[in-house]
C-alpha cells in the first residue's frame, strides 16, 4: 500500500476552478441581502433624502461658479449627482471590501473558508464580488432615476462612456480595500484607515464643490486625485457629451493608479494573511 | 500517602503508526507557543491511512492547537508536519482538498442561509459542480439526520444540529484526512453513534482521522490507538488496551451492612473499621448503607475489605467507580 500523495493541477485548470466558485459567493451573499429588506429599503430613502437635500441647496447656488463641460454650464443638482453617486460609490465600496474578510472572522467562517480548496484571492474576491456587481449597478440605477425624477439633462450618450470610467476606477477602490481588510486582519477592530480614505479622497475630489474652489496648493494635489479624475470625466460624459475622447484621457490616467492599487493592496493582505497563520491568530477577533 | 508521579511514556512508546499502511499524518518535534506559553512541546505523532487516533486530553492540554497546525491554519514554532507527503505549514490549495476539519465550536456557518444552502456554498467551493453539490448536499444532510431541517435557517438550528451540520459539511468530500475536534460534544448518543459510524467507514475507505476529545468512554471499541496530551507534552501513544493498562483502580463504591441487626453503618465507624488502608465516606447517591473507598497507595483492595469484614461490617457489594479509560486518563494526566 503506497502513501497517497497531493498532485498539483496545472494553472490554467486552477483558474478555471477558481473563477467557477465565484456565482457560490454571489448567490451567498445575495439569499443574505434578501434576508435584510429592511436595510435594502433604507439605503435608497437615504440616497433619496440626500438628492432632495442637493435639489434645495442647489437653488442656492449660483450656476456661474461651476465649471462648463462641453461649453455648457450645468446646474448644481446635476452638477452634485455625479458626485453623490461616485463618492457613495468609493464609501460603500470601501467599507464593504475592507470588512468583507473582517465580517467572515467575526462570524467564525474566514477558518471554513480557508480550509476549503480555495485561494485566498478568490476568497477576497469572492467575499465582494456581489458588491463589486450591485455597487456599481445601484450608482448607475441611482443616475438614471433622479436625472428622471428631477429632469436633469444628462447625455444619453455619455452614459456608456462614464460607466467604463467608474469600471476602471472600481480595481483602485478595490485594491485600497484589499489593503485595509490586510489591517484590519492584522489590528483587528477598525483600523479606521477606510473611513479616513474615504473622507479624504472625497473631500478633494469635487464631488460636492468646484475643485477651483480649493485653495491653489491643495487643488494641484486633488486634480491628481483618482476619485477627482473618475467625476471630472464622468461629469464630462454626462454633462458636457464629449464621448469616447475625454473619458479615454479619464480612463488613461485612472488605469495606472487601479494597477497599482490592486497589486499593492492584495500584497498587504497576503502578508497579514501569512501573519496570522504564524501568530495563530486568524480565527481571533 | 503522595500520589504517585504521572507516567510518562513518551520515550519509550515511540509514535509509530499501524504496521503496513502507509503514514498519512506525520509531526515531528512540533512546538508551538503562544507568546510565553508553551501550548504544544516537541510533539511527535504519526498517523497511518485507514487509522483512527485518539487524542486525549484535559481543557487546554493543547489538542485543538494540534488540529489547527495539522490543518495548516497555525504554524508551528518548532517541527516538522507532514500530511499526504506535503509540508502541512505551506496550506496549499491541493492539500486543503484532501483535508476534512471538524472544528469544536458552531461559529462556522452562515446563520442567516439554510443548512441546504451553506453546505452547497461549501460544496461548490470544494470544487463540486452545481448538480453534484445539490446532490452531495442532499446525501450528507440525510446521514447525519437533518434532512427535515434543510429549508432551515442555521441561526434557528440548536447547537447539537450545528455540529450534525459540520459533520455534513466534512463528508461533502471523501477526505483523505479527518481531523474532528470534540465532535459528540452537544449530541445526543443517537446523534453521537451516528458519527462514529461515519467516522469508521471514512477510516475504513482509508482515510487518516484524529479525533481529539476529552470524553475517554467514547474510545473504546472505536479508535485504533490513543495519545494523551497534557499540558502540551505528548505523555502517551499506544493502543487503547495498552493506554486502560495504566489505571490504577483507587475508588470503589462498597454497600455494607453492620453484622449486628437493626444497626445501621455510619461514616465513623467505616472508617474506623478501614484503618489506614484508606479513607472512606458516605457515597454521593446518599442511599443508607453506600460508601466510597479511596484506598491508600500501598493498600489491596482484598485487605482492606477484609478489614471491614474483622470489624463486622459485611461488604454486600463493591464496584469500581469509574471505566478503567476513565482512570487511565486520570492517572496519566496527575489528575487522579
Amino acid at each position: 500500500m503506497s502513501a497517497p500523495t497531493v498532485a498539483a493541477d496545472s494553472r490554467l485548470a486552477v483558474v478555471r476552478d477558481e473563477l467557477a466558485k465565484l456565482p457560490a459567493f454571489l448567490r451567498r451573499d445575495l439569499v443574505v441581502a434578501l434576508s435584510y429588506r429592511m436595510s435594502f429599503v433604507t439605503e435608497w430613502i437615504g440616497l433619496g433624502v440626500q438628492t432632495v437635500l442637493f435639489y434645495f441647496v442647489g437653488r442656492m447656488v449660483n450656476p456661474s461658479v461651476l465649471p462648463a463641460y462641453g461649453g455648457t454650464r450645468a446646474g448644481y443638482l446635476e452638477f452634485a449627482v455625479v458626485g453623490i453617486a461616485v463618492g457613495g460609490f468609493v464609501t460603500l465600496a470601501l467599507a464593504r471590501v475592507a470588512t468583507g474578510i473582517r465580517n467572515e472572522q467575526m462570524v467564525g467562517t474566514l477558518e471554513s473558508l480557508l480550509m476549503t480548496p480555495t485561494a485566498p484571492t478568490t476568497i477576497q474576491l469572492g467575499t465582494v464580488f456581489y458588491d463589486l456587481l450591485y455597487i456599481p449597478l445601484r450608482t448607475a440605477l441611482f443616475l438614471v432615476l433622479t436625472a428622471a425624477l428631477f429632469g436633469l439633462d444628462f447625455h444619453a450618450a455619455g452614459f456608456l462612456p462614464a460607466l467604463t470610467i467608474l469600471l476602471v476606477f472600481i480595481p483602485f477602490v478595490w485594491g485600497l480595500g484589499v489593503a485595509n481588510a490586510g489591517l484590519i486582519l492584522t489590528f483587528r477592530r477598525g483600523s479606521g484607515i477606510a473611513g479616513f480614505a474615504a473622507t479624504m479622497l472625497t473631500l478633494a475630489s469635487g464631488a460636492f464643490f468646484p475643485l477651483s474652489l480649493l485653495p491653489s496648493w491643495l487643488e494641484t494635489i486633488a486634480r491628481i486625485n483618482p476619485l477627482a479624475i473618475a467625476i471630472d470625466g464622468m461629469r464630462a460624459a454626462l454633462l458636457g457629451g464629449s464621448g469616447w475622447t475625454d473619458a479615454g484621457i479619464a480612463i488613461a490616467k485612472l488605469a495606472p493608479f487601479a494597477s497599482v492599487s490592486l497589486v499593492v493592496g492584495f500584497w498587504i493582505f497576503g502578508l497579514a494573511l501569512r501573519r496570522e497563520r504564524r501568530l495563530g491568530t486568524l480565527g481571533l477577533y | 500517602m503522595a500520589s504517585p508521579a504521572p507516567i510518562i511514556v513518551r520515550d519509550d512508546a515511540p509514535a509509530a503508526p499501524l504496521p503496513s499502511r502507509p503514514t498519512v499524518i506525520d509531526a515531528d518535534g512540533v512546538s508551538r507557543r503562544f507568546r510565553r506559553r508553551l501550548a504544544l512541546d516537541r510533539v511527535s505523532l504519526a498517523v497511518a491511512a485507514g487509522e483512527i487516533h485518539a487524542i486525549l486530553g484535559r481543557n487546554g492540554a493543547g489538542k485543538t492547537t494540534l488540529l489547527r497546525i495539522l490543518a495548516g491554519l497555525t504554524a508551528p514554532t518548532e517541527g516538522r508536519v507532514t500530511v499526504l507527503g506535503q509540508d502541512a505549514t505551506s496550506a496549499s490549495r491541493a492539500l486543503r482538498g484532501r483535508i476534512g476539519l471538524l472544528p469544536s465550536g458552531d461559529r462556522s456557518f452562515y446563520l442567516r442561509l439554510s443548512g441546504l444552502e451553506n453546505l452547497l456554498f461549501f460544496a461548490r467551493l470544494n470544487g463540486l459542480r452545481k448538480r453534484d453539490a445539490l446532490e452531495r448536499a442532499h446525501q450528507v444532510l440525510a446521514s447525519v439526520g437533518l434532512d427535515h431541517a434543510a429549508e432551515q435557517r442555521v441561526g434557528e438550528y440548536s447547537h447539537g444540529m450545528q455540529k450534525r451540520l459540520s459533520v455534513a459539511r466534512a463528508f461533502l468530500t471523501e477526505p483523505d484526512v479527518l481531523l474532528v475536534d470534540e465532535a459528540t460534544h452537544d449530541l445526543d448518543p443517537h446523534a453521537a453513534l451516528v458519527v462514529h459510524d461515519l467516522v469508521r467507514g471514512a477510516a475504513e475507505r482509508g482515510a487518516a482521522v484524529i479525533w481529539a476529545t476529552q470524553r475517554v468512554d467514547e474510545i473504546r471499541g472505536f479508535v485504533d490507538r490513543v495519545s494523551l496530551l497534557r499540558e502540551g507534552e505528548l505523555c502517551f501513544t499506544g493502543s487503547v488496551a495498552a493506554f486502560a493498562a495504566h489505571a490504577l483502580v483507587k475508588r470503589h463504591l462498597l454497600t455494607l451492612r453492620n453484622g449486628r441487626p437493626g444497626v445501621a453503618v455510619s461514616e465513623a465507624m467505616a472508617r474506623r473499621a478501614l484503618g489506614d488502608f484508606g479513607s472512606i465516606a458516605a457515597a454521593a447517591d446518599g442511599e443508607p448503607g453506600h460508601f466510597l473507598l479511596r484506598l491508600a497507595d500501598d493498600a489491596v483492595l482484598g485487605d482492606a475489605l477484609a478489614h471491614l469484614a474483622a470489624a463486622d461490617l459485611k461488604v454486600l457489594a463493591c464496584r469500581e467507580e469509574r471505566s478503567d479509560i476513565e482512570t487511565a486518563f486520570l492517572e496519566l494526566t496527575g489528575r487522579a
